[in-house]
């Protein structure tokens, strides 16, 4: 018994001795999170980003950063709607100096709240006008087309081909097969409504998604779960962005894009400066937006398993990546989109997915 | 059998609560401890919950408005799915708990064999991270699933909805009122059964009339607790709910869907109302029927029931649940050692290679910081329990209701008060490991409390006064009388504490920092990019992580905190506790 109890003690000591030594790594960080500490104080070399890109993927362009200029990036990974979220709640002592990936939805509404420092890329000379800022805060630093996702085993299956029009997926024979994310929580799902709305106008749109609700599966609430819903065989088509559709196939699910050719939207990435973000850190997050934006930065994109389209005519995008030159998009109006979020949203929940009429 | 607290109704009650303030005030530990936690509750409970409260009742102008709680309550959509979640809840609690009785009983009550691995099951499903049940539910039962498709060819199950997240949210639950009513089961005192067995009466009658009576405030805090975690559930709704929505997964939505923080608080503080209910209700009206059986006085053990018609019943139930447990979590396992889960079952142990180098840091993370917040939060809460559950005085009532606040308040919601409270000066704290340490212990110290209460109401304080009238202090009388009495709400606190903080998801999201990164935040990435073979690799690893450490803190509690050898056998506690887990 006696000796039992030793031993009990002696865990307890080492098991305190643990967390003292955890201890000592809290103030460490403590002192590192507060506003601009003592090292660091003088031109630090590294970065904090919050990001919405992949975690795999965006230790890539880190790595290449650290590569070419030394600055160290600590990052965290969120989901854009939540980066946005964190970056609002923290706005009076932010604790990151850059908002990273993430759909210029995000980004106007960022700069709506006052949320972001405008700074315009030097970079930026070689991306077309229609993809930049009105305002000049954000820089985009990619595009990508709204596709449709299918899953390439259950068309062989069915015999069928991939559906290249958006009159198409309204066939019967998708009965609960086509899955998109719900417009109120996804800026991938906001942008197909907001394209369908400017293809189809603002009345008659509402009768065309009523019709596509039957083929509907569900409405997700993550963006990527409608083509991870593709993946793993719960539908057959999702509406999403083409290098989004495409990220399962990295895993090994079998995807295949198509695209309507009677017109299709596009989303903007973007990246952008944190009002108020670490002093220290303001150069090193301008010289990572310049890297980014640079044709050296958007080049990384076809090594990584990305398939991002780059937004700099330079650069050069991955081999058999579909452009948006090849696609029917239209002249999709962010901005507009940005601005009736509200109200169009309110309108879809009341004509189509409202929880009422859904179960 | 009342601990009489006098029949002269109020006004007794407010003289007994004048004088035991004043006779605290004469016991510096005990008043000492009073403080501490009071402060402590201000500090963090009560003072993010007002910032969150005064942030969703004023306008962007820094007016008082009441727009936005008026917009909510105008709209039919959000009152339905308020209703639509209590309706889940309740159902979800209602089976939870029984399961979990049955559990209890079976374990604490009857000869079943297999105690250790019904135990082991019944205390799995806490083990991770819930949208792991969801995934597997999708595998088996989904469109392309083993089960449906596969075995029985059936290719059109929608397997997202209610039904899929009742399943899945009493698997996930019902090892809370397991827990709470295990330990209140085998801490009632074995004679009171066995007089009424002596009398004549059957076993049925004895349940009935004795066992399920004194094991009624478990029932009640079980319920009360699985309603709660329901409520505000996030992740499972989340990924199997399809179009069924609940509060929870509607203020995150709001939130970072529609960037409307303000609203998604006003909805989350609507969350608490139910939630303070039902938490009054078992306060005050369970509560009230004091069950005291552990008198002090020698008992001999129990004897387990050994009749065939009861005991392999109850066996052949928690079996059969047992098996749907496996089922599932076998499912995990077999898809972490897939090259692509769902797709190709090419067997491989590249996913735990990928997940341990990515991931390394931040198990280790998660492991420290829920170690840390466990102890204090286990430590704390029995400390609350113990200045709460047998008196009365001013203040009390503060301890009781705040220390339970956080248990109620949805994660996501959780995350902003804090980033709200503690990313400005006076008390800095974002970006560390200590907003994370604190959010874990006071989130999940509730478990810790009710267990430490309803344990502490079933003994005598008799007990205790005969140590005082001995001579010892009552920070002596705490350690050497109530504490190894608590032994087990000890440790169903501190396993639930570790666990709920490893396997936290909503709660984090907007605290963990690019130095603090968390395991289950690692996990929610990798879902969302589709690697749910390294996901499982993951969710395999800390599933053995826990289970060691669970395997720790039971042999630590059992040395450290069993009755010396001196008492006779059979005394205190009866239940004799596997070491081996």
């Amino acid at each position: 018994m006696k000796q039992k109890r030793l031993l009990a003690l002696l865990l307890t000591l080492v098991m305190v001795i643990g967390l003292t030594a955890c201890g000592g790594g809290d103030d460490e960080a403590a002192s590192g999170g507060g506003e601009g500490s003592g090292e660091e104080a003088s031109g630090s070399n590294e970065l904090t980003v919050y990001t919405a890109f992949p975690e795999a993927e965006v230790a890539y362009y880190f790595n290449a950063f650290e590569e070419a200029t030394g600055i160290k990036v600590n990052a965290l990974r969120l989901s854009a709607g939540e980066m946005l979220t964190r970056v609002a709640a923290e706005k009076d002592n932010p604790q990151a100096a850059l908002m990273f990936g993430g759909s210029t939805d995000n980004y106007i509404a960022a700069s709506n709240q006052g949320l972001l420092e405008a700074y315009q890329s030097p970079e930026l000379s070689n991306t077309p006008e229609n993809y930049l800022d009105p305002d000049g805060v954000w820089n985009p630093i990619y595009v990508g087309a709204i596709a449709f996702a299918c899953n390439r085993d259950w068309f062989a299956d069915k015999g069928y081909e991939y559906p290249t029009s958006w009159d198409e997926l309204l066939d019967p024979k998708y009965e609960n097969m086509v899955i998109m994310a719900h417009p109120a929580t996804s800026g991938t799902a906001y942008t197909v409504l907001a394209t369908l709305i400017q293809l189809k106008g603002e009345d008659a749109v509402w009768d065309y998604l009523k019709e596509l609700d039957k083929n509907m599966s569900q409405y997700t609430k993550s963006g990527s779960a409608a083509p991870n819903g593709v993946a793993l065989g719960e539908a057959a088509i999702a509406l999403t962005f083409s290098h989004d559709g495409l990220q399962p196939t990295v895993e090994g699910y079998p995807i295949e894009l198509s695209f309507p050719t009677d017109g299709t939207g596009y989303e903007v990435g973007a990246m952008a400066l944190i009002k108020g973000g670490p002093a220290d850190e303001q150069e090193n997050a301008k010289k990572f937006i310049d890297f980014m934006c640079s044709a050296e930065g958007q080049n990384l994109y076809a090594e990584n398993n990305s398939f991002r389209v780059p937004t700099n005519s330079e650069a050069t995008p991955a081999e058999g990546l579909v452009t948006l030159d090849s696609v029917a998009v239209i002249d999709y109006d962010a901005v507009w989109a940005a601005d009736n979020k509200d109200e169009f949203v309110a309108q879809f929940e009341a004509n189509i997915a409202s929880s009422e009429n859904l179960e | 059998m009342a601990n009489s607290s006098g029949s002269g109704g109020k006004s007794a009650a407010r003289l007994k609560r004048r004088n035991e303030t004043k006779m605290i005030t004469r016991q510096p530990v005990m008043l000492i401890s009073i403080i501490a936690v009071i402060v402590l509750l201000l500090l963090f409970v009560v003072y993010p919950l007002v910032k969150v409260l005064i942030f969703s009742l004023t306008d962007e102008t820094g007016a008082f408005s009441l727009a936005t709680a008026a917009e909510i309550f105008s709209t039919s959509r959000y009152l339905k799915t308020f209703g639509r979640t209590i309706v889940l809840g309740l159902i979800v609690a209602v089976i939870a708990t029984f399961i979990g009785y049955v559990f209890a009983y079976a374990i604490t009550r009857t000869n079943v064999p297999c105690k250790g691995f019904l135990k082991t099951i019944a205390t799995l499903p806490i083990l991770s991270p819930p949208f792991i049940l969801c995934l597997s539910i999708i595998f088996l039962f989904g469109r392309q699933g083993l089960i449906t498709n596969t075995l029985f060819g059936i290719t059109d199950n929608n397997v997202y909805g209610m039904g899929s997240l009742i399943v899945v949210q009493v698997l996930s639950f019902f090892p809370i009122a397991y827990m709470t009513l295990s330990g209140i089961l085998s801490s009632i005192d074995a004679s009171v059964e066995d007089a009424a067995c002596n009398m004549g009466a059957s076993r049925w009658h004895t349940f009935w009339t004795v066992t399920f009576p004194l094991s009624l405030p478990g029932i009640i805090s079980g319920c009360l607790l699985v309603f709660i975690q329901s409520l505000e559930d996030f992740s499972n709704p989340a990924t199997i709910g399809g179009d069924f929505t609940t509060l929870s997964v509607e203020v995150y939505q709001t939130i970072t869907g529609s960037y409307d923080m303000q609203k998604g608080s006003v909805l989350a503080l609507l969350m608490l109302v139910p939630t303070m209910i039902a938490y009054l209700l078992n306060k005050y009206w369970v509560n009230k029927k004091s069950f005291v059986t552990v008198t002090g006085k020698p008992t001999q053990a129990r004897k387990l029931i050994d009749e065939p018609h009861i005991k392999w019943p109850l066996f052949i139930f928690c079996m059969a649940v047992a098996a749907v447990i496996i089922l599932f979590y076998g499912t995990v396992v077999f898809g972490s050692f897939v090259t692509t889960w769902g797709y190709n079952y090419t067997l491989t142990l590249d996913q735990y290679g990928r997940a341990l180098q990515q991931g390394w840091d931040s198990l280790r993370n998660s492991i420290v910081l829920g170690l840390v917040a466990a102890l204090i939060g286990g430590l704390l809460g029995m400390v609350i329990a113990y200045i709460t559950a047998k008196r009365d005085y001013y203040g009390k009532r503060f301890i009781e209701v705040s220390s339970v606040l956080m248990f109620a308040v949805p994660g996501t919601v959780l995350g902003i008060a804090y980033i709200l409270a503690f990313n400005t000066p006076p008390l800095v704290l974002t970006g560390t490991a200590a907003i994370l340490v604190i959010v874990f212990v006071f989130r999940n110290m509730p478990v810790a409390i009710e267990s430490g209460t309803t344990t502490l109401l079933q003994i005598d304080n008799a007990i205790e006064e005969a140590s005082t009238v001995l001579g010892a202090g009552s920070g002596y009388s705490f350690r050497r009388i109530s504490l190894p009495m608590l032994r087990n709400a000890f440790f169903s606190g501190l396993v639930y504490s570790f666990v709920k903080a490893i396997t936290a998801v909503s709660a984090i999201i907007f605290l963990v920092s690019p130095r603090w990164d968390l395991v289950t935040s690692k996990i929610y990435t990798l879902f969302d990019q589709a690697k749910y073979s390294q996901a499982a690799a993951f969710v395999t690893m800390m599933v053995v992580v826990l289970l060691v450490f669970i395997g720790i803190f039971n042999a630590l509690i059992n040395l450290l905190l069993a009755p010396r050898s001196r008492v006779p056998k059979g005394a205190g506690i009866h239940e004799k506790t596997e070491e081996t887990t």
